[in-house]
């Protein structure tokens, strides 16, 4: 067996080259896909939001430590998909209507890759219906909401309304975040959840996800 | 009628009578206290600690103040209301604001005019007499509209309730026009010899005078159904002055780029260099102008307010008590606190140049990390955080990814950039070689120059080429072209990088 312990190393560095080279050299070696990300991806990303939530790294690490899981991750998903490998859930991302900030929804979208769960990014100025027309394509259980403006915020109640009007409020859990966003606005508004940053929304998603299973 | 109170403003020294259960708001607005989210209890901007007398808990206190401070007596004014005498220690001073003195060229004309730099935040506003370019008098306040959210965002949500729009244009024509009125009864007998008035601002503070609405701000694709020039009759805006007066508000640049900032172009002399120079505003919406005589690109970037102390755990104004300077000698952190007080927090300048210091002490790693702790201890009882180091590489981020991306489009490189002209008070007290040392002027402090209050320099300049004026403000405008930066494909690339500190 072949010591993966420089994987996890790179990852948590945001070396992407040694990251993609490693995990090649793992599975010419024959060690199971899964194995790979459970037992050496998904925990450096673990270790990469603990480090962003005690402000050791910012907004580069993170970004980079997401584009090396990436890569790596790249290599690995042909895989899991071929053995049949159902991910952690089926996430729609996406900055709302009339918003075009996008840094804080793309270091959500990494993080919850990193996390294990497929992810559908919808980009930015997103409206309800494209929210809708995802998650009934992608059969998606979780929707992911920001906004980063006080007049856009209203656009993520609106989104939640939608979602009840078309009559699948039930089958998704809707979570939202951004700069403006609090957890008594996201209560406000009927969200199932808030968090302050990137890897606190992988928290929530992963507490559903358990909760699901 | 209810019976009166007493409250009493320290350190003012000031005490006024006020009617039982009358909101601290209201009184402390008219004091000049702001009120950063427009008074609705969601930051604590507006704190004040209650000395003598008794104020009752809210749940927005309970929610935004640590139980050690409200035994202290920290309070939200904006949710409490004077039940009875009170003596308030206010977490505020008084701004200082910038009025411009510097001289300029002009053509002389008969009569006065009047010059205005319209802020989101403060209003200047200076008298002249047109014929000898003499400055008569100069007034300063604090935009009346503060009380309904302190930034422009805050300020187009107000407006797109019920009625705000015209409850925030009937405050600022009114506001602005009572202001012409106490600059002419300052020039006795020559009241009726006013003849123009010229109002710069950023775009929003232009829909809100105007009448135009503000909702296309406030949403993708953020385009102004109109942001030109708007002239209106003295008359027109109820005010009561002696002559017929012309009132002029320049036009915008861009949705996010003001006339405050085509004046700034003016004063600067932008549109007639030779060489390639570049304007900055450093404010909660730095905006930004690069080029020459050839072509100019301008453009506005989410700087958010840490440069104003705003978001930094003991961040501050530029006031008595705060730490201005800051520099490392062998080692050893040295402080400067204005007022020559006992330091009660830090702003802006000292915000930089404490950065810059723990970079060259190493305290500060180029990746913002703090070493040795979370601490960074200036001077008893302020010191740096973790987080407050995080929102300043955020903020210097913005202004210097927007500046590269502008060099780029124009179609040249940083070293090429000869001047750099620094517009509004912050760029009067900011430390050139530390903005160098950490990345947000990424120029020679040589080639940065503090250009003082170019929105108001630029009004006045536009006043004494008002024959002229429609036709040449126009070709200047043409000449200036808008670049939306997050729609280049590098932004976040270019922004990513520019969060770090050089080495």
């Amino acid at each position: 067996m072949i010591d993966m312990k420089p994987l996890y190393e790179a990852v948590l560095k945001g070396d992407a080259a040694t990251a993609r080279a490693l995990t090649e050299q793992a599975l010419a070696s024959g060690m199971e896909p899964i194995t790979v990300v459970k037992e050496f991806m998904v925990p450096a990303m673990d270790e990469v939001g603990r480090r962003f939530e005690c402000n050791e790294y910012f907004v580069p690490e993170l970004l980079l430590a997401a584009r090396a899981m990436k890569a790596a991750l790249e290599l690995v998903r042909p895989l899991l998909v071929k053995s049949g490998v159902e991910p952690q859930g089926r996430v729609v991302v996406g900055t709302v209507r009339g918003d075009l900030h996008d840094i804080g929804k793309n270091l959500v979208a990494a993080m919850l890759e990193g996390g294990g769960f497929e992810v559908v990014d919808l980009g930015v100025n997103v409206t309800p219906e494209k929210f809708i027309e995802a998650v009934k394509a992608k059969n998606a259980n979780i929707v992911a909401l920001s906004a980063l403006l006080t007049t856009t915020m209203p656009a993520m109640r609106a989104t939640i309304e939608a979602f009840k009007a078309a009559g699948l409020r039930d089958q998704v859990k809707i979570f939202v975040g951004g700069a403006p966003i609090t957890q008594k606005f996201a209560d406000d508004i009927g969200a199932d959840g808030y968090s302050e940053n990137a890897p606190g929304a992988v928290t929530l998603a992963k507490v559903h996800a358990a909760r699901a299973a | 009628m209810s019976p009166a109170v007493s409250i009493e403003l320290l350190p003012l020294g000031k005490t006024l009578r006020v009617e039982r259960g009358t909101s601290l708001q209201d009184v402390l607005f008219a004091q000049g206290v702001e009120f950063p989210c427009g008074g609705r209890g969601r930051c604590k901007g507006c704190r004040v600690k209650v000395l003598a007398g008794e104020a009752a808990v809210s749940v927005e206190d309970r929610a935004l103040i640590s139980s050690d401070e409200l035994a202290a007596g920290w309070r939200l004014s904006c949710r409490a209301s004077a039940g009875g005498d009170l003596t308030l220690e206010l977490a505020q001073w008084e701004a200082a604001i910038l009025a411009d003195d510097t001289g300029f060229a002009f053509t002389p004309q008969e009569g006065l005019g009047v010059a205005v730099d319209l802020g989101t935040t403060t209003l200047a506003a200076q008298l002249l007499d047109l014929r000898t370019g003499h400055v008569l008098a100069v007034r300063t306040a604090l935009n009346a509209q503060g009380r309904h959210g302190a930034d422009i965002m805050s300020r187009v949500e107000f407006a797109a309730h019920r009625g705000g729009q015209a409850t925030l244009m009937e405050l600022i024509r009114k506001q602005i026009g009572q202001l012409i009125l106490e600059l002419l009864s300052t020039a006795a007998g020559r009241d009726s010899e006013l003849r123009e008035v010229v109002i710069v601002g950023n775009t929003v503070m232009h829909h809100l005078f105007c009448d135009v609405s503000v909702e296309p701000l406030s949403r993708h694709p953020f385009e102004s159904a109109d942001g030109g020039l708007k002239i209106f009759s003295a008359a027109l805006l109820g005010w009561q002055i002696a002559s017929a007066a012309t009132v002029r508000f320049l036009p915008s640049l861009g949705s996010f780029v003001g006339s405050d900032i085509l004046a700034g172009v003016l004063a600067t002399r932008l549109h007639e260099s030779d060489a390639l120079v570049a304007l900055v505003d450093l404010g909660t919406n730095g905006e930004m102008v690069v080029g020459n005589r050839e072509r100019l690109l301008c453009a506005s970037t989410a700087a958010g307010p840490a440069f104003e102390g705003a978001r930094i755990s003991m961040g501050m104004r530029a006031a008595s008590g705060a730490i201005s300077e800051v520099s490392v000698t062998e080692g050893q952190v040295r402080c400067r606190v204005l007022g020559n007080v006992t330091p009660r927090g830090i702003c802006g300048s000292g915000l930089v140049d404490a950065v810059a210091a723990g970079l060259e002490s190493r305290r500060i790693q180029p990746s913002g990390r703090l070493t040795g702790g979370g601490v960074f201890p200036l001077l008893e009882p302020v010191s740096l955080t973790q987080a407050d180091v995080r929102e300043l590489q955020l903020a210097k981020g913005a202004i210097a990814a927007g500046l590269r991306i502008l060099i780029q489009q124009w179609g040249a490189r940083l070293e090429n950039v000869s001047r750099l002209y620094l517009a509004g008070a912050f760029g009067n007290y900011i430390n050139r070689t530390s903005a160098q040392r950490i990345g947000l002027l990424e120029l020679p402090p040589e080639k940065v120059i503090s250009a003082g209050n170019t929105a108001l320099l630029g009004a006045k300049l536009a006043l004494f080429s008002l024959h002229e004026n429609d036709g040449s403000l126009a070709a200047i405008r043409q000449r200036i072209h808008h670049v939306p930066l997050n729609e280049d494909p590098q932004f976040q690339e270019i922004y990513v990088d520019a969060m770090g500190f050089p080495g």
